[in-house]
């Protein structure tokens, strides 16, 4: 992934018309498959079979873990092409299994009727630490393992209003976090790309949110952390070279789940240009 | 709409393992009410799964579904897993996909708990009933159709009572893009959660785009408007008793590009937070259309 873009990683081989194959990115250290490479793959495979039309929303489960060493297939069905609207269903396969779903619209541009919520007040981005300069700044060698994986180039960028959960005091939070975040590689002019690498970023650190109050991050070894499912909205076209506030609230927990919402808003001008919901599993496991 | 129980006209028929059969209710102006659909789907899904829970539902509406003709519902059993069961569901009418489902359920465990508090506002026993206020308002509108009369005042499975005058009722004026409503299933629901979820379902889909409308001054019957839910998400976080009266706090984060986007969450009386709904639907000036 170090010569490789994003953009170039996840791109799609086309096997038939509705039938697509894409790979992992060889990732040392990493058992599975990180979420949201298969909600931007998915999103591209249901691209490759609309025409023009951006897409205004999109909604995913994880059902199996993905396995990084062998290839994904997308299978793609083409639900309707009406006046307006382009519906479509993707299925993730490995091994002969579905390992995830996405459904997602796409409309014809329209103008019409605007208002859209505040950007909340924080810190600019230009004051917050990196996230990954942090992490090698602050915590102790004996994670040396999880810092080979931190000290790669990302390609995407991120700076916690805070500091990340695992470089702060394990304490009871409010179920809410800040970060700003953008593409490192320059994604050039298709706007169904940018929705594709904002796709690829919005699985990042939501389900922390959630954890917050509960004085957990992901590195307590008996904690179960995992999407389940994923939901987007984009109602605006943006550039997401662009710095982005990834505004972050928890309304749940219960049952072994944790529920989150996450605002997307552009930092030049506050446009909300998305937003997030994402249910994920948090329990502790058993002692055996 | 002569639904004299909502749980029953819902009912399903199988015609196979995986393939359901559901009818209409002799209602509808035109089109199927999209919570029907939403209701129907999850009962199909729950068909073929053995007492798990749902604990997440997301819904694409596709095309308008026809009253006239009974709708058949396919579903897929993506995965029965240890802990979870994931499944699809398409709704099917004149050959062509009208509506999907997918859902995921599991078995019910103790966790970690926190929730948003419930927010503050009247409580249901201080509120004019709907139907009663609905009577008194249009009775003050004489511009209303009577085809809208007749449909505003059909007898519901839902009792709904509102915070504040609805969209349609608003007489123009621009309002924040929030609305806090009470409401409850008319008829008794019994003891299977299966079925409150299914009725919640029901009725999660009444009232979330006027919420949308309110900053716009317009709403349903405003002349060249065009509105209609376009998907549909669900999040169960606690088990749901909709005989009692639950409150529906709806607000709207975004309007744009012909789409209105609006979260809800329903507490119980007690306040706790038992589900959390999203959607984004169609409003539009039918002018605007390119």
């Amino acid at each position: 992934m170090d010569t490789q873009t994003l953009a170039e990683t996840l791109q799609l081989e086309r096997l038939e018309v509705n039938l697509f194959r894409g790979a992992t990115p060889d990732e040392e250290g990493r058992g599975r498959i990180y979420g949201g490479q298969v909600i931007a793959q998915s999103l591209l495979a249901a691209y490759e079979t609309v025409e023009t039309r951006l897409c205004h929303s999109l909604h995913c489960y994880f059902i199996r873990p993905g396995d990084p060493k062998i290839p994904i297939i997308f299978d793609v069905d083409r639900s309707r092409d009406g006046g307006s609207f382009t519906t479509r269903r993707v299925v993730a396969i490995q091994h002969g299994q579905q390992i995830f779903n996405l459904a997602a619209s796409f409309q014809v541009e329209e103008a019409g009727l605007e208002h859209q919520s505040e950007m909340p007040a924080t810190e600019p981005w230009e004051t917050v630490e990196d996230d990954n300069a942090r992490r090698l700044r602050l915590l102790p060698p004996e994670r040396s393992e999880s810092l080979t994986w931190i000290d790669r180039s990302h390609p995407i960028e991120m700076r916690t209003v805070g500091g990340r959960l695992d470089t702060v005091k394990a304490m009871a939070r409010e179920p809410m976090q800040q970060l700003w975040f953008r593409a490192r590689d320059a994604i050039g002019a298709d706007p169904h790309m940018h929705q594709v690498i904002l796709a690829y970023a919005s699985d990042m650190s939501l389900l922390g949110t959630a954890l917050r109050p509960h004085a957990l991050d992901f590195d307590r070894k008996e904690l179960q952390a995992a999407s389940l499912d994923h939901t987007m909205w984009f109602h605006r076209p943006t550039d997401f070279n662009e710095w982005h506030l990834y505004h972050q609230v928890s309304p749940s927990a219960s049952g072994g789940r944790g529920f989150n919402l996450g605002y997307v808003y552009r930092g030049s001008d506050g446009a909300l240009v998305a937003t997030c919901a994402q249910e994920g599993l948090m329990r502790m496991r058993k002692p055996k | 709409m002569d639904i004299e129980n909502l749980s029953e006209t819902l009912q399903l028929e199988r015609l196979e393992v995986n393939l359901f059969r559901g009818i209409t209710a002799d209602n509808s102006p035109g089109r199927i009410f999209g919570g029907q659909v939403i209701a129907q789907s999850l009962l199909a899904a729950y068909e073929t799964v053995d007492s798990r829970l749902c604990h997440s539902l997301h819904c694409y509406f596709i095309r308008p579904g026809d009253p006239t003709v009974p709708i058949i519902f396919d579903v897929d059993r993506s995965r029965d897993g240890g802990s979870f069961t994931t499944r699809r569901v398409v709704a099917i009418q004149h050959g062509q996909q009208i509506f999907n489902l997918a859902a995921s359920f599991m078995e019910e465990q103790d966790g970690f708990e926190h929730q948003a508090p419930m927010p503050a506002t009247k409580r249901w026993d201080e509120l004019p009933d709907e139907a009663e206020a609905q009577r008194e308002a249009m009775s003050r509108m004489k511009d209303m159709p009577e085809q809208a009369k007749r449909w505003m005042s059909r007898p519901r499975p839902i009792e709904m009572r509102s915070q504040d005058a609805r969209s349609y009722f608003q007489g123009g004026v621009a309002a924040d893009p929030e609305s806090q409503v009470w409401f409850r299933s008319r008829d008794p629901i019994g003891d299977d959660q299966h079925m409150h979820q299914v009725i919640l379902a029901y009725a999660s889909d009444m009232n979330l785009l006027s919420t949308a409308m309110r900053p716009h001054k317009v709403h349903w019957q405003t002349p060249g408007f065009q509105s209609a839910s376009l998907d549909h998400a669900m999040w169960f976080h606690k088990p749901v008793n909709f005989n009692n009266w639950h409150l529906y706090a709806q607000d709207s984060p975004s309007a744009s590009g012909g789409r209105g986007f609006i979260r809800g969450s329903i507490f119980a009386e007690d306040g706790t937070l038992v589900a959390s709904v999203a959607q984004e639907g169609l409003m539009r000036m039918k002018t605007q259309k390119a």
